[in-house]
């Protein structure tokens, strides 16, 4: 066996006994930089990497090298080449490069009932074609958009994939993979309603945004089933709107779907990790009553009361704030870090990962180096 | 004559039914440009009920989206009837997601907030150059700019478009606010802004504070 | 998932009588695949 191979099985080990709630060897690492911060971070044009994927190779090459980690850093991506092809308005590449999601409305208040009658003929009859363009116009045109569109995709995940795969063997990372899915009250604020639309809606026709949640969590389901359960990796779902919303909203509208979407995957024998956006101190107690081990990234909170309410039940992960590396010395980035293992790591449940991801390197900032050391110094001291 | 009192209490309750019914019902009376202005400053006194309890942590950021969406539809139905006299305005303000950075929805929601204020509020959108910053500026000689934005990116163009006002000698002559995720104490002080914040209400109470 | 723009296997051959005493094990999972790989496209422009 290579020393890679090696290194994949224990770092595969490792993430096994995070997830079954067993305390692993040591507490595992992910790299909070993405795709975007990998390019900049080679020096390469942003936009132009992300359309031509061959030059890609060299950049997770030195992105791999130069940052330690246990998961391959190159999670969830949005590649330009088949929303152009759609003539895509929610996903848009700005001036900068990134690709982001401005605010949207693909579905008008007075089609909830049609919505909710049957989502996914919805979906494809009256939310696509007001979003992206390709899906308007002649059939025959329509139709070979689409055949190009998915085909790019393919392409490019291919690509990737391939990418992904020679760092793994070269690098030893963990082999996970992931499906994404979101909680369906977020599926219906997000490119649906808009968050203008969806905060009205809970206000005027609250049955219908219920009824609508329960009619799509099929979907979601189904969205967010891995190919194989057994297969290590989890079922990945971004939180948002919860935290906008009044309590007694949260407790109508959103919670009771999404709570079904988990326990309906966590049956299935799967691992769910939720990215936490935003602050949900108030839903702590909401929060516990999800199935054991749920993986839960806080983007905010007292460190402290999220170990002390959740830490026995579920993997907590996040809390370390990426604008400190912005902003701080290597050594305050460095004792926040030894901060959040001395409060998260004791009694096992632990997965090193920061509060949100860093897309953006300004080249004469000191991220790189604060970035490095407090992984480092994770790597090295991360015993539960 | 309408319920003044009445129709603050229905706004910071954001009772849209209610509100509406007032002022259709008002504006039916065909009333004087100064009743008119008496019933922006109820709405206007609603909204800080509502500001109030949002800090309270009784409202939360969807209610006062929902609250900017029933002034500006109350005061469109107004508008007929305020256009005989002059409006009052308090300041006025420009604002702008920054450079590289596409999203509004807090930008947004204090621009509704700051208009149904009192102030002129000219918005410049999204992914907003310094340039274009610049030249709004010069052209509208606000008191305030403010620039929005979620990207950590974002902090980089706002103090490019800060660095921008200053060699446009611009810099002194207006108020500046940041708002959105990635901004704090540290970042204030980094891109030369007058305050931050992460909360729509607080942004409008410090622009207010300057204007008074 | 009741939709007209998503067809299940047995929903299929029950069109395609065609298929009739052709290899079902080896056409079933194709089908399906792309079913699902067309379902999960979908979706995903709006995630």
């Amino acid at each position: 066996m290579t020393d890679a191979a090696a290194r994949t099985n224990e770092r595969n080990q490792i993430f096994r006994d995070l997830f079954s709630g067993k305390t692993p060897k040591r507490v595992p690492i992910s790299n909070p930089a993405t795709q975007d911060f990998a390019i900049q971070h080679a020096g390469l044009d942003l936009a132009e990497c992300q359309w031509d994927l061959t030059k890609l190779e060299p950049v997770y090459d030195k992105f791999c090298q130069d940052f330690y980690t246990d998961t391959y850093p190159g999670g969830s991506i949005r590649i330009p080449s088949h929303y152009q092809i759609l003539g895509s308005t929610p996903i848009v590449m700005s001036s900068s490069g990134f690709m982001q999601h401005p605010d949207v409305v693909g579905m008008l208040a007075e089609e909830y009932d049609q919505f909710i009658a049957s989502p996914y003929d919805c979906i494809v009859e009256t939310i696509l074609p007001r979003l992206y363009t390709g899906f308007n116009g002649e059939p025959g045109k329509v139709a070979m958009t689409l055949a190009k569109a998915m085909r790019a995709q393919s392409d490019d995940l291919a690509y990737l994939g391939a990418i992904r795969g020679k760092m793994n063997a070269k690098y030893g990372f963990a082999t996970m993979i992931g499906a994404l899915t979101e909680a369906p009250f977020d599926f219906m604020a997000d490119f649906l309603r808009s968050f203008k639309g969806i905060s009205g809606d809970v206000r005027r026709y609250p049955d219908k945004v219920a009824a609508a949640c329960e009619a799509v969590l099929p979907l979601m389901i189904k969205k967010g089933t891995l190919p194989n359960p057994s297969m290590l990796g989890y079922t990945f779902i971004p939180l948002h709107m919860a935290p906008y919303l009044r309590d007694k909203d949260f407790a109508t509208l959103y919670w009771p779907t999404f709570k079904k979407l988990v326990e309906t995957l966590a049956s299935m024998g799967q691992n769910v990790q939720l990215f936490v956006e935003q602050d949900w101190m108030r839903y702590l107690d909401y929060l516990y009553e999800l199935p054991e081990n749920t993986i839960m990234r806080f983007e905010y909170g007292d460190a402290k009361v999220i170990k002390e309410k959740l830490g026995k039940k579920h993997i907590i992960s996040g809390l370390y704030p990426v604008t400190l590396l912005q902003t701080g010395t290597k050594q305050q980035c460095v004792d926040k870090a030894k901060e959040l293992l001395d409060i998260l790591a004791p009694g096992g449940r632990y997965w090193w990962q920061a509060d949100k991801s860093i897309i953006h390197l300004e080249a004469s900032g000191p991220v790189v180096e604060n970035l490095k050391a407090v992984l480092d110094y994770v790597h090295e001291n991360g015993t539960y | 004559m309408i319920d003044l009192q009445l129709l603050t209490q229905a706004v910071g309750d954001l009772d849209e039914n209610t509100i509406l019914t007032m002022i259709n019902d008002f504006v039916a009376t065909n009333p004087s440009g100064e009743d008119a202005q008496k019933v922006v400053f109820a709405c206007q006194q609603g909204m800080a009920i509502v500001g109030e309890l949002f800090e309270k942590n009784e409202y939360y950021v969807g209610d006062l989206i929902f609250a900017g969406e029933l002034l500006s539809k109350t005061i469109d139905l107004l508008k007929p009837v305020l256009s005989s006299v002059a409006t009052q305005k308090f300041g006025s303000i420009v604002i702008g997601t920054v450079a590289g950075d596409l999203h509004d929805i807090g930008k947004n929601i204090f621009g509704s907030m700051a208009e149904a204020a009192g102030f002129d509020v000219y918005d410049l959108g999204i992914d907003v150059s310094p340039s274009a910053f610049v030249e709004k500026v010069k052209e509208v000689k606000p008191q305030i700019v403010g620039m929005s934005g979620v990207l950590t990116l974002a902090i980089d163009s706002m103090k490019n478009t800060v660095d921008a006002l200053n060699e446009a000698g611009l810099r002194d002559s207006v108020k500046i606010i940041i708002g959105g995720n990635p901004v704090n104490e540290d970042a204030c002080k980094q891109i030369g802004a007058d305050a931050f914040t992460t909360n729509a209400a607080e942004g409008l109470k410090t622009c207010q504070g300057w204007v008074k | 998932m009741d939709s007209k723009y998503y067809v299940t296997w047995e929903e299929y051959l029950a069109e395609h009588p065609e298929l009739e005493g052709k290899p079902q094990q080896a056409i079933a999972p194709k089908i399906e695949k792309y079913e699902d790989a067309m379902f999960t496209f979908i979706m995903d422009l709006l995630l």
